[in-house]
């Protein structure tokens, strides 16, 4: 028995349909959140971030492999690890006919707090999201990102000692995600742990103690975002828009990688001037930025995050 | 953390029925819509002949039992396909059997003000004695305990609310206005009365009829119309809580 918040070995999601091939959605994924951890799964849309936070959530069987809560099977004694997570499900939605007050509260409610406990975390998590002003309102009535925040908000008070949220800053303004992001800092501060999925590369950056990036099914790499930015193999980016012909020209420069029709070279301060003189030659804009997770991704998987399947 | 939480059946159950009923009661329009249908069919049987009208009464009050079905059916799809509620609540200390029993038991409280409105009507009206008020709260007990864990079954079949609308009224006008509900069980074919006694709707409106003096059951007719609205009230009642436990995951 471990005492690790969360342990995944080689867990396989197989969907099977009539008619219609089978689709690997989890090809073998292991990974380890310890007590106390904020851990994002970075990922493209359709990686298998949901479908692996549904079975470690216990809302999914496996297909094959094992996820350990706290020390409890979640496959085999579900019922032991429900009281100790909660979830913010992807594109979940606030009861319409309940304000956010009321949503927050009878969650709690609902989960065994008592009236007063209910209330006073009620209130805390509401303020912490800045829905106090719209706490009395139908959530019917309320934007789109206020609703998330209401998920947000009904998920954190709780305190579980492990928290799931998929995509949890999704429509949600830069502000609001701020917040979101200092709540969940927070709340790994008094102890709770959270896995969480995104496909924001900023969210991943600065919310994230570690990261998984995973790709069709698998976990390509795992560390912290300064890690895998190093492993870049230089730190700057220049990008030059139609500069694929220069590939060959530029290699010696530093790591080259291609989004579409944009070239990216990895470089250091050091050659950035000479580099910059051949785009120019070659009547090419080229722009230049820090190295960010965007091209730890890029490099890691091959292709950029927003890139559909 | 070597915390091992036991599982307690239907906890949480008393504060996600309050959660619904709050849900249920924001929804006055819903709640106030909800007996056209029975204030139609007693106007249709007021007009062709008033001396049914006792019949059509309790049938009213049967059907209102009935039709709450439809609403956890629907209540239960929207909250798990439009809202993914149900991953929120689930993957709690929240069983899966008080999410089932409680959205029932919100639903229920949240359309209790018609429903007692035409019990209040059916008193006034034509007066309702001990025994067919027991005998009524026994069948609408039934009733109820069959539609709504039938509708929660169903709400589970569905991958989008669109498709689940037409099954939905189909089956629920359908065996609730089709069959002897509204009018007298003697109305309906012979070879058939069989039938009308194990539907349940039409097995409690023909219990409340034998009581008020609309219909005369044989003691084999009596049994098989409470015995059939016994087990199916309590059968699909212990099937929606096995499926709702069995459905919490999904294997797919």
């Amino acid at each position: 028995m471990t005492t690790e918040a969360l342990l995944a070995r080689e867990v396989r999601k197989t969907y099977k349909s009539r008619g219609a091939p089978n689709v690997d959605a989890l090809s073998g994924v292991s990974l380890v959140v310890h007590p106390g951890e904020r851990v994002a799964l970075l990922g493209r849309n359709g990686a298998g971030k949901t479908t692996f936070l549904k079975i470690a959530s216990t809302l999914l069987a496996p297909t094959a492999g094992t996820v350990e809560v706290f020390g409890h099977d979640a496959g085999a004694r579900p019922d032991e690890v429900r009281p100790m997570i909660a979830v913010v499900p992807q594109e979940g939605k606030p009861f319409f006919h309940l304000t956010p007050r009321e949503q927050v509260s009878t969650y709690l409610r609902a989960r065994g707090y008592d009236r007063a406990e209910a209330k006073s975390r009620t209130e805390d998590a509401l303020g912490q999201m800045g829905l106090l002003e719209v706490a009395g309102r139908l959530s019917i009535t309320l934007s789109g990102g206020q609703r998330q925040r209401t998920m947000v908000a009904t998920v954190i008070a709780t305190e579980a000692p492990l928290l799931f949220l998929d995509e949890p800053t999704i429509g949600m303004d830069p502000f609001a995600r701020r917040a979101v992001w200092e709540s969940l800092r927070t709340l790994t501060r008094r102890g709770s742990t959270i896995l969480l999925t995104t496909h924001y590369l900023d969210e991943a950056e600065a919310l994230s103690q570690r990261l998984y990036i995973i790709e069709r099914g698998r976990v390509l790499v795992d560390g912290t975002a300064a890690t895998l930015k190093q492993e870049v193999g230089g730190s700057l980016r220049v990008s030059i828009p139609g500069g694929e012909r220069l590939t060959e020209s530029v290699r010696s420069f530093g790591s080259v990688m291609t989004d579409g029709d944009v070239l990216h070279v990895i470089t250091t301060p050091e050659r950035l001037t000479e580099l910059m003189g051949i785009a120019v030659r070659e009547h090419l804009t080229a722009t230049v930025g820090p190295v960010t997770l965007e091209e730890a991704f890029l490099r890691v998987v091959g292709r950029s995050i927003d890139t559909e399947e | 953390m070597a915390v091992v939480h036991r599982r307690v059946p239907f906890r949480g159950l008393v504060a996600f029925s309050l959660t619904e009923l709050r849900v249920q009661l924001h929804e006055s329009t819903a709640i106030v819509t909800s007996l056209i249908i029975q204030v139609v069919l007693l106007l249709f049987v007021f007009i062709l002949d008033r001396s049914l009208l006792p019949v059509a009464l309790f049938g009213a009050i049967l059907f209102s039992m009935f039709a709450l079905g439809q609403r956890v059916q629907n209540e239960a799809a929207f909250v798990r396909i439009d809202h993914k509620l149900n991953e929120l609540y689930l993957a709690g200390p929240l069983t899966p059997e008080a999410y089932f029993l409680g959205m029932s038991l919100g639903v229920l409280g949240g359309y209790l003000v018609p429903i007692l409105v035409l019990v209040g009507a059916t008193v006034y009206l034509v007066g309702i004695s001990l025994v067919t008020a027991v005998v009524l709260l026994a069948a609408a007990t039934g009733v109820w305990l069959f539609a709504c864990s039938f509708g929660y079954f169903v709400s589970t079949l569905f991958r989008d609310m669109r498709t689940i609308w037409p099954y939905a009224s189909i089956f629920y006008n359908l065996f609730g206005v089709l069959p002897p509900v509204f009018y007298p069980l003697s109305y309906w074919s012979g070879p058939l009365i069989p039938i009308a006694l194990v539907m349940p709707p039409s097995a409690a409106a023909a219990l409340v009829q034998s009581t008020i003096g609309w219909a005369t059951l044989s003691p084999w007719e009596l049994a098989l119309a409470a015995g059939s609205l016994a087990l199916e009230g309590l059968g699909t009642f212990a099937f929606a809580v096995y499926w709702a436990r069995r459905t919490v995951r999904e294997d797919a």
